[in-house]
């Protein structure tokens, strides 16, 4: 593994067994191999049930690969105890298509609440809010409730929660699955901004006007596997189009 | 753990407690009702206990003895038998002295023992005797047995032959009522201790339904820790705290009610117009005896209950 690999997938297969005899396995990735680099922005392009979703939990640590190895900031996740993935999942920020903030808090405290839930000192935490609601550009929003702010801006909330530990690493769901397109432009430039900043994003959609408009990187993946790999629009991907 | 991250952990236990208030409420009654339940066992249990304590200091067994028994066998008696295994007290009464119990049995017609009277006299039909208490009733038969064997003596017959002949020629043990009295203790305790695991089962079950649709109610507070990288310890303590909050609060509750209604009933026992229950009230654990443990048992029982409901219901959660 390369000094600036961030995450690598090796020969990575995941098979999720049938609940019982009569159902059966289900290949949800083969032979996967890729590596995102330190600093890149990439997009994992695919329709819905190519196995997005399952690259993302192997990622995180949910799933576990049937083989294969998968290696993410340096750490092979076959080899992980379960005690370690908390301190894993600290250097990456995640964010989500439904947002995933928690109704009864403000802006402020749903950002917080991720510094407070790994143990992080009080001051620590009124400083550093504060300042990442500014780089999402919410400061003036810090003390409004979720339902009270429109998708683009949950979302922006969203990003400032992932971004609160400074991960090395962000990813994002289909981060504008749930917003209107102007402000999905708004969230990519975010991300943009964030990247340049060097910041490895991965961005996982199924929306291939995005990855075409941003030019960026662009992993495909189709019935669990990466047919296609290379700078966006080019290959099947152009086809989408 | 940090001062600050433990105090918003706790404070995030008794939040939750407030949101979710009438499933709270709704523990902390079924609890307050499993815990009296528990407590009023536990109390009837130890006052039968202390009740038969009492009623085991009547355990005297009288051994009568023969008046041809050599008075060195029974001068030996004298030494050996209170000195047995088992034996709490010993008493020897002489002939005399089972004339002046029988006088003053008899009353104002005492006088008809007057014949009888002082010591030597041979027209004196009562045997001497010893009065023991045991130390442990349950082992009545087998130390009646022992004893008896203690007076044991050998003499020469007639025609010359060993003969083997005992001092007392008859035993009167409250045998029965001794086992009966060591039955009802165990059968107290066996019913105390059963409802007390029943009643902690169902409390457990109880509890541990409360968190569980707490926990579900916030399965996306969790899911979202988990992805933020909150430990497990982390995630479980605020519930853990909701848990044996609702215990403590329960045990106190439940300690006022059975405290309360314990003191009461002693008062209204101690009534003059209540004397007939003298015999009872003696034996009944003082108020200020019982309600330091009670407390103590109670918030000790509600508080781990409270811990193994939340920790059995959480787990699930875990998984992500």
């Amino acid at each position: 593994m390369s000094t600036t690999d961030m995450i690598r997938f090796e020969n990575v297969k995941k098979i999720y067994t049938g609940l019982d005899s009569k159902s059966a396995d289900i290949v949800a990735l083969h032979d996967v191999n890729l590596s995102i680099q330190k600093g890149e922005f990439v997009f994992v392009l695919g329709h819905s049930g190519a196995g997005k979703s399952t690259f993302l939990k192997l990622i995180l640590r949910e799933e576990k690969a049937t083989e294969g190895r998968v290696f993410v900031n340096g750490r092979d996740l076959s080899r992980i105890r379960p005690r370690e993935i908390p301190y894993l999942r600290r250097g990456l920020g995640v964010v989500f298509q439904d947002f995933r903030l928690i109704p009864s808090m403000t802006a402020y405290e749903n950002v917080a609440f991720a510094m407070r839930v790994t143990n992080i000192p009080e001051r620590q935490i009124k400083r550093r809010v504060p300042y990442v609601l500014s780089l999402v550009g919410l400061s003036g929003k810090a003390h409004s409730l979720p339902q009270e702010l429109s998708g683009g801006e949950q979302q922006r909330i969203a990003l400032a929660r992932a971004l609160v530990h400074s991960p090395p690493i962000i990813i994002a769901d289909e981060p504008t699955g749930n917003i209107d397109p102007e402000l999905s432009i708004e969230i990519m430039e975010l991300l943009q901004a964030i990247n340049s900043l060097g910041t490895t994003i991965v961005v996982v959609t199924h929306e291939h006007e995005l990855a075409a408009r941003f030019k960026k990187r662009t992993i495909m993946i189709d019935h669990g596997e990466v047919v296609d790999d290379g700078f966006a629009p080019h290959g099947r991907e152009a086809a989408y189009l | 753990m940090r001062i600050s991250s433990f105090k918003y952990l706790v404070r995030q236990g008794w939040h939750s407690m407030v949101s979710n208030r009438l499933m709270t409420l709704a523990s902390i009654g079924v609890l307050v009702a499993c815990l009296m339940i528990t407590g009023v066992a536990v109390l009837l249990s130890v006052n039968v206990g202390s009740y038969v304590d009492y009623l085991e200091t009547f355990n005297e067994i009288e051994f009568f003895l023969d008046d041809a028994a050599p008075a060195d066998v029974v001068e030996n008696l004298k030494i050996q038998l209170p000195l047995a295994q088992n034996v709490s007290f010993c008493e020897y009464i002489s002939k005399a002295a089972a004339v002046e119990d029988m006088r003053g049995w008899l009353g104002e017609n005492g006088d008809v023992m007057n014949d009888y009277a002082g010591e030597g006299n041979e027209q004196n039909p009562l045997p001497a005797s010893f009065r023991i208490s045991l130390a442990d009733v349950s082992q009545m038969a087998d130390t009646v047995q022992r004893l008896q064997a203690m007076g044991a003596y050998a003499v020469t017959a007639a025609d010359g032959s060993a003969l083997t002949l005992n001092a007392f020629y008859r035993i009167n043990s409250p045998t029965e009522l001794s086992s009966t009295l060591v039955n009802l203790r165990r059968i107290v305790s066996y019913v105390g201790w059963g409802l007390v695991v029943v009643l902690g089962v169902v409390s457990v079950v109880v509890i541990s339904n409360t968190i569980r649709l707490t926990v579900f109610a916030r399965r996306k507070e969790i899911n979202i820790m988990k992805f933020v990288g909150a430990t497990n310890a982390f995630i479980r303590l605020p519930f853990f705290v909701e848990g044996m909050t609702v215990g403590a609060i329960s045990a106190l509750l439940a300690t006022g009610i059975v405290g309360g209604a314990y003191y009461g009933l002693e008062r209204a026992l101690l009534q003059p117009n209540a004397l007939w229950l003298n015999e009872f009230t003696r034996c009944m654990l003082p108020f200020f005896d019982i309600i330091g443990p009670l407390a103590g048992g109670f918030v000790l029982f509600g508080v781990a209950i409270g811990g193994i409901g939340c920790a059995s219901s959480i787990r699930k959660h875990l998984k992500v």
